[in-house]
């Protein structure tokens, strides 16, 4: 089995990823900045307490003008370490260990770090001057104070780390909280898609209503999903209804062919008869017979007609054959017929056009219509058949002067076993595929038929087909008959 | 026993209708729903064969107008349809039989005769009144052991009256349930037979069995074993 893939994981995981990234950064960015903020104000604290120590050096009051060392006002760490000294290099004052550092020559304060006993310290090399006097004439003794003050970094660092932690956890709060949203957004947002999936579930063979939710529908990303889902459902189910109904009326056609046979049968078999009376049965059993032939024949043709190719075309048409041929062959066909019933039937005018069909088919094709026609006309009325073609189109129509269709009936009239009598009335003879092959004959072709209203009444048939290959194609064809002959 | 055929298709009611009057049956056939509805009210029938796609009124409706005016003669559908659930339908609708289409001829007359017997009360197709045994589906009649030679019609009077045992049966009622509608009805035609009848039955035993009820018909007589 392939592996799943959850949209709704790879999002959550997409956007806490990059949460985690930016935190990340945030924090490397956050840590450089706390650092740079802490040691200044580390370094600010120590010239502050540089300063005070510088402060502190006081006139010691003795005959050399010398300074002294004052500490009872200033605060100093106890990690502080710490060495004031004068010009002379007299040490004031100190406390710890501070390293000696060379006095820089600018006088600038300096700022060192260095290890003191494993510990790192930042130190700060201030030089101030002491007057002491400065009110005398000669302007007071000058004393130049080097003043070495650093206490251990390890505050800024600590200091540093802190804000780290603290970044961290919200990140990490942040995320849990993005995550739980999402998951709770994601489900909320995405709930349409389970409607859509459970309305689709419900469809089975024998309910193929669809309807999509209003929730899928109002949602702009599955709105199309919805809306095709409905539009191909409605088309499969139009299409196996059709299907279903072929299928039953074919069964019931057949049931009730072979019902017919087997009761001829039957009641001949019943009790011992005379030879005329099995000459009487025999002979109504094969005409019963001949007509559950005819539909069967009926049925595989409309099925080979209908039969599609791998594709899912309808088959390349690869013969064609003259339509005036087909029309005056099922004219001199139905003439005993027509003239039963005193019909006219006349060819009014007629092009020669060929068409891409089967000659049987085309047969076929104009012997169902005129059938039809004839048999729908009242004793004593007419038939008339005129053929056109152009360069592309040939058209075939038929017009009788019969009962006419209602329009309800119309809409119906191509589909199989259709026969504008919900009872399906077998009295006019026909199975009710005629008109259902016609169409598939034309369509095959690539043409159409219409059924119209004819003045003042009957109706006119229409047959419209493309021309089969002019020029080259049909000299091809007719060539090929030619050699057939 | 006069049976009702309502078959939309000829060639099959055709068989139908000759079966049945092989059988000894009178049939009278309706090829729409309309007409079938109209015979069925009109006249008294012993069985209904319909079949259900009828042009115009459909089996359904005749069958369900039948049912909602009260009568109550046995009907057999006729159905091509597909389907446990229409069969439900048509039983609850007040059928009493169904067969598919394609069936049996010998079926069909097998299962229209048990619908005539059990509408009379009667389960098995061996009738006996007195010294009297009738077998209706051979058709055959026997007194005191002996087998009598009937003619159709007789058989058919006899059987109509012992289906109908001790009731008066009029001339007319008799005309009805043996005849088809299209025979001219001459009640002198029921008297010859019924003398024949009484000929042939007395032949073979004793005590008459028929009575004749002056202008009102005829009574088979209580069994004579009855105290």
């Amino acid at each position: 089995m392939t592996e799943t893939i959850s949209i709704t994981r790879r999002l959550i995981v997409t956007v806490l990823v990059l949460e985690l990234l930016s935190a990340i950064s945030l924090i490397v960015v956050v840590a450089f900045h706390e650092r740079h903020v802490q040691l200044k104000a580390f370094d600010a604290s120590l010239f502050a307490t540089a300063e005070m120590l510088a402060g502190a050096v006081q006139d010691a009051e003795d005959e050399a003008d010398n300074v002294m060392l004052d500490l009872r006002e200033v605060q100093i760490g106890k990690d502080a370490a710490f060495r004031v000294e004068d010009e002379r290099g007299r040490l004031l004052g100190s406390n710890g260990e501070p390293p000696d550092f060379e006095v820089s020559a600018s006088g600038a304060p300096v700022f060192r770090n260095v290890d003191v006993r494993g510990r790192a310290y930042r130190f700060l090399v201030l030089h101030r001057l002491r007057i002491v006097d400065p009110g005398k004439p000669d302007g007071g003794v000058r004393h130049p104070i080097t003043i070495v003050y650093g206490t251990p970094v390890a505050h800024v660092w600590h200091e540093v780390l802190e804000a780290i932690r603290f970044y961290a956890i919200a990140t990490a709060i942040l995320l849990g909280v993005t995550a739980a949203l999402m998951i709770w957004l994601l489900r909320k947002g995405l709930s349409p898609v389970y409607e859509l999936a459970y309305e689709a579930e419900r469809i089975n063979s024998s309910d193929w209503r669809f309807d999509a939710p209003a929730s899928a529908k109002r949602t702009v990303e599955l709105q199309p999903l919805a809306l095709a889902l409905e539009a191909a459902l409605a088309r499969l189910q139009r299409s196996f209804e059709q299907q279903r109904r072929f299928t039953s009326d074919a069964a019931h056609e057949l049931k009730t062919d072979v019902a017919i046979v087997k009761s001829s049968l039957q009641l001949l078999s019943m009790r011992k008869r005379t030879i005329e009376e099995y000459i009487r049965g025999l002979t109504l059993s094969l005409g019963d017979f001949t007509r559950l032939e005819s539909t069967v024949q009926k049925m595989l043709t409309l099925a080979r007609l209908e039969q599609r190719t791998e594709n899912g075309s309808l088959g390349a048409v690869s013969h064609s054959c003259s339509l005036r041929d087909a029309v005056e062959d099922s004219v001199n066909q139905i003439k005993a017929f027509a003239e039963l019933k005193v019909i006219d039937v006349q060819i009014e005018s007629t092009v020669e056009a060929r068409v891409p069909i089967d000659s049987r088919d085309a047969f076929l094709l104009c012997s169902n219509i005129l059938l039809n026609a004839v048999q729908h006309s009242p004793d004593g009325s007419a038939v008339r058949i005129t053929m056109n073609a152009d360069e592309q189109t040939v058209w075939l129509t038929v017009k009788d002067w019969g009962e006419g269709i209602s329009e309800q009936d119309r809409r119906h009239l191509f589909e199989p076993f259709y026969r504008g009598d919900p009872s399906r009335s077998r009295k006019s003879g026909g199975t009710g595929l005629g008109l259902s092959i016609c169409r598939a004959v034309c369509e095959r072709a690539g043409g159409t038929i219409e059924i119209a209203d004819n003045t003042p009444s009957g109706v006119v048939v229409i047959v419209t087909l493309p021309a089969a290959g002019l020029g080259c194609g049909s000299g091809l064809s007719a060539s090929l008959e030619a050699q057939k002959l | 026993m006069r049976v009702l055929l309502i078959e939309d298709e000829h060639r099959l009611a055709e068989n139908i209708v000759a079966a049945l009057r092989e059988t000894g049956l009178a049939v009278d056939h309706a090829s729409d729903g309309e007409a079938g509805s109209h015979l069925a009210e009109q006249r008294v029938y012993d069985a209904i064969v319909l079949d259900l796609m009828l042009p115009g009124k459909s089996g359904q409706c005749v069958l369900q107008d039948l049912r909602r005016k009260k009568l109550h003669t046995p009907v057999l559908i006729l159905t091509a349809q597909e389907g446990k659930e229409s069969v439900v339908n048509l039983l609850n609708a007040g059928a009493d039989d169904y067969l598919g289409k394609p069936f049996d001829l010998g079926e069909l007359l097998a299962r229209i005769k048990a619908l005539i017997r059990r509408a009379k009360g009667v389960a098995t197709p061996i009738l006996a009144v007195s010294d009297l045994e009738l077998n209706t589906v051979q058709q055959s009649v026997r007194r005191r052991g002996r087998s009598l030679d009937l003619s159709p019609t007789e058989y058919r009077i006899l059987e109509y009256l012992i289906h109908r045992p001790r009731a008066v049966v009029s001339q007319q009622e008799l005309l009805e349930h043996l005849y088809d509608f299209e025979w001219e009805h001459h009640s002198n035609v029921i008297e010859a037979h019924i003398s024949n009848l009484r000929r042939k039955l007395n032949a073979a035993g004793s005590e008459p069995l028929i009575e004749t009820l002056r202008h009102r018909g005829y009574r088979l007589r209580e069994p004579a074993a009855t105290p």
